[in-house]
């Protein structure tokens, strides 16, 4: 049983990273976590989406306003741009690149159209980093050990 | 700098008292304790700046890999709050985000510089943002390293080793 979902997770991890969702950064946090840190992953992973959570509200509501103060959304986009650099959420990453553009050209459109593009990958991303922590965290710890090992 | 004025010298490093001015009792300073977990193998003691949770607990948990005792605030006022208040023993190194709302850390660089008690403190800055100027701004301001975000242990290894302890 266990070796079954060892490797569904690790298809599942893989597959993250062939598709571009997840970069190298995310395998820097992996190398970190250890004893001393057990949860360090789950922790980082836990915050980001948390973070995450609340800026793609904070743009939603910016750009809901009749008068929408570019800077403001910029900022929120380049905050939820280092949250995610940080944690190797690649995808994520850069569409918010993509929104900082639209920021700078003051279209409320492309940044409409972004903000949609970002709540879904980052959903997604979310819903897969749930399936890693919550369904499978024990799965996680052996799949980390074992992936520090193969790469 | 305006918030050097209030505080007394502080306390020698073992006192568990540090003299704190009575302007400082009126505001709500609650005293920062080092995580209990944290493997003090050295004393050296970096004080990591960052407005985003999610990249304090990356920087401290590169840092603590390194045996680094590890206080982290997120923001340059908190901060400089707590270095000149004397509130956070014996800092080795203060390492801070460049952009962060309120005061940026290149402001605290400039401040912690002009301060004649937290001068020698080295400042590392990180920004997610490779912007020639900026970098060289900080470097003339007495920064003793700008790191690109994401940072990596690597990064923080190759600093580390530099710098006279």
């Amino acid at each position: 049983m266990a070796a079954a979902l060892t490797n569904q997770l690790h298809a599942l991890v893989n597959n993250m990273f062939a598709t571009g969702l997840l970069d190298d950064q995310f395998q820097q946090l992996q190398m970190l976590q250890d004893s001393s840190a057990p949860d360090f992953v789950s922790e980082v992973v836990t915050l980001f989406c948390d973070d995450g959570e609340r800026i793609i509200g904070e743009l939603a509501r910016q750009l809901d306003k009749p008068n929408v103060d570019f800077d403001r959304v910029d900022s929120f986009a380049h905050q939820l741009k280092g949250s995610s650099a940080s944690v190797g959420a690649q995808q994520v990453k850069n569409t918010c690149i993509q929104f900082r553009e639209f920021c700078q050209q003051r279209s409320r459109d492309g940044c409409l159209k972004t903000l949609d593009l970002v709540r879904t990958e980052f959903y997604d991303l979310r819903n897969k980093f749930q399936v890693m922590l919550q369904v499978l965290p024990n799965v996680l710890k052996i799949h980390l050990t074992l992936s520090i090992e193969f790469h | 700098m305006a918030a050097a004025a209030p505080s007394p010298a502080p306390a020698p490093a073992m006192s568990p008292k540090v003299a704190v001015s009575p302007k400082a009792v009126d505001r709500k300073v609650v005293p920062v304790v080092a995580a209990a977990a944290d493997e003090v193998s050295n004393e050296v003691h970096v004080l990591a700046v960052d407005d985003s949770s999610v990249d304090r607990a990356v920087i401290a948990k590169i840092l603590r890999s390194s045996k680094y005792r590890v206080t982290t605030v997120e923001s340059a006022t908190r901060a400089l709050e707590l270095l000149c208040l004397g509130l956070v023993p014996n800092v080795n190194m203060i390492i801070t985000d460049y952009w962060m709302p309120g005061m940026t850390g290149y402001e605290l660089l400039k401040r912690v510089k002009e301060s004649s008690k937290l001068r020698e403190i080295p400042v590392v800055i990180m920004s997610s943002e490779n912007v020639p100027n900026r970098i060289s701004r900080c470097l003339a301001e007495g920064a003793e390293d700008f790191l690109l975000k994401p940072v990596r242990p690597s990064d923080v290894s190759r600093l580390c080793s530099r710098i006279r302890w």
